[in-house]
């Protein structure tokens, strides 16, 4: 009787124990884990702010990066443009300064154009009316005009360039162009459209038409090499 | 002798092995309750030693006491009066009281033993 009770008391307090027991530890291990929990996430949430900050910080730095970078490559690429412009420029600079040279005279030219050659009259009447069938300075300068406004682009008086500059005067039997005298035949020679300087020259009504008109000797022969010299500068500054 | 402290043991334990785990709002009472079940025990240990211990008391008074401490702390939540103050304070000014009868009974017995050798 008595070890039956001491048994059952031992059974029962060994329940109680084993309740009480379960109760301790499974608290303890709640209570830690939500501690546990919550100062991680205390020092976290003190950490991840920091982080937060600092990658909001750096994307800030960043993007202030990129805008700048994006700016400067802007930059780079205009001055890359305004120099390839400026290139551009230089040698369109370089082919128009040598086209204008060609233009003044200053290079030696060659081109297909017209050659057209001024003879006085093989047959003259009589002495009196000998002036009348020889070749003048305005037949000349008739035929430079004509061949001027038909666009020729260099022009030269028995091999002699004429510039914009150029003279022409009758003096006595010769004609003096820049300074150097030259009698008959003359030669003009003209670069350009040989086609167009052509029928330009003999257009009914027009500078062949007149300089027979004058007995003069009219000679138009397109060509297609021609070249010219520069000129030279012998009697001018 | 050993078996309630098997017993004990095995509920350590088993309460560590547990997967499972109650939500935030019902922590007040597992305190609660764990503070009944020591108020219990230590009254138990005391009632003991003396020589007043009853088993059927013992038993129905630590599931009993667990139980209300948590249907008390419970019915605070829903009052919204913390009544489980009044377990918290109940039980613990019991548990150093009968703590304090243990030790004196403790202390009379080894006083006893050494005036007796």
């Amino acid at each position: 009787m008595t070890m039956k009770v001491v048994r059952g008391n031992y059974v029962i307090l060994s329940l109680v124990c084993l309740v009480l027991g379960f109760m301790l530890s499974f608290s303890y291990e709640y209570t830690k884990s939500r501690v546990e929990k919550r100062t991680i996430t205390d020092k976290q949430w003190n950490k991840e702010y920091e982080y937060r900050q600092l990658l909001i910080q750096s994307q800030k730095e960043n993007q202030k990066l990129k805008a700048e970078l994006m700016s400067k490559q802007e930059k780079v690429r205009k001055m890359e443009a305004s120099l390839a412009d400026k290139k551009k420029a230089y040698s369109d600079l370089a082919t128009e300064a040598e086209q204008l040279r060609m233009y003044i005279g200053k290079v030696k030219v060659r081109g297909a154009g017209v050659e057209v050659t001024l003879s006085d009259a093989s047959y003259i009447p009589s002495e009196q009316s000998a002036t009348n069938y020889i070749v003048h300075e305005q037949h000349v300068l008739k035929v430079v005009h004509e061949l001027l406004i038909s666009g020729a682009e260099a022009i030269a008086i028995n091999g002699q360039r004429i510039s914009h500059r150029s003279y022409i005067v009758c003096n006595g039997p010769v004609i003096e162009v820049d300074g150097t005298q030259h009698s008959a035949p003359f030669t003009i020679s003209a670069i350009g459209d040989s086609n167009v300087l052509a029928s330009a020259l003999t257009i009914a009504g027009g500078v062949k038409d007149q300089l027979t008109g004058d007995h003069v000797v009219v000679d138009i022969q397109q060509k297609d090499d021609i070249t010219l010299d520069p000129i030279f500068h012998t009697n001018r500054e | 002798m050993w078996l309630p402290v098997i017993g004990f043991i095995i509920g350590i334990v088993l309460g560590f092995s547990t997967d499972w785990r109650i939500p935030a709002e019902y922590a007040n009472y597992l305190s609660i309750a764990i503070l009944a079940a020591f108020d219990t025990l230590i009254g138990g240990i005391r009632a003991h030693l003396q020589n007043v211990y009853d088993e059927n008391v013992f038993f129905t008074g630590f599931f009993f006491n667990i139980i209300l401490a948590a249907s008390l702390a419970f019915l605070g939540v829903y009052l919204g009066v913390d009544l489980y103050l009044a377990a918290v304070f109940a039980f613990g000014v019991r548990l150093f009281q009968n703590i304090a009868v243990i030790r004196r009974i403790w202390l009379a017995k080894w006083m006893e033993k050494r005036e007796k050798s």
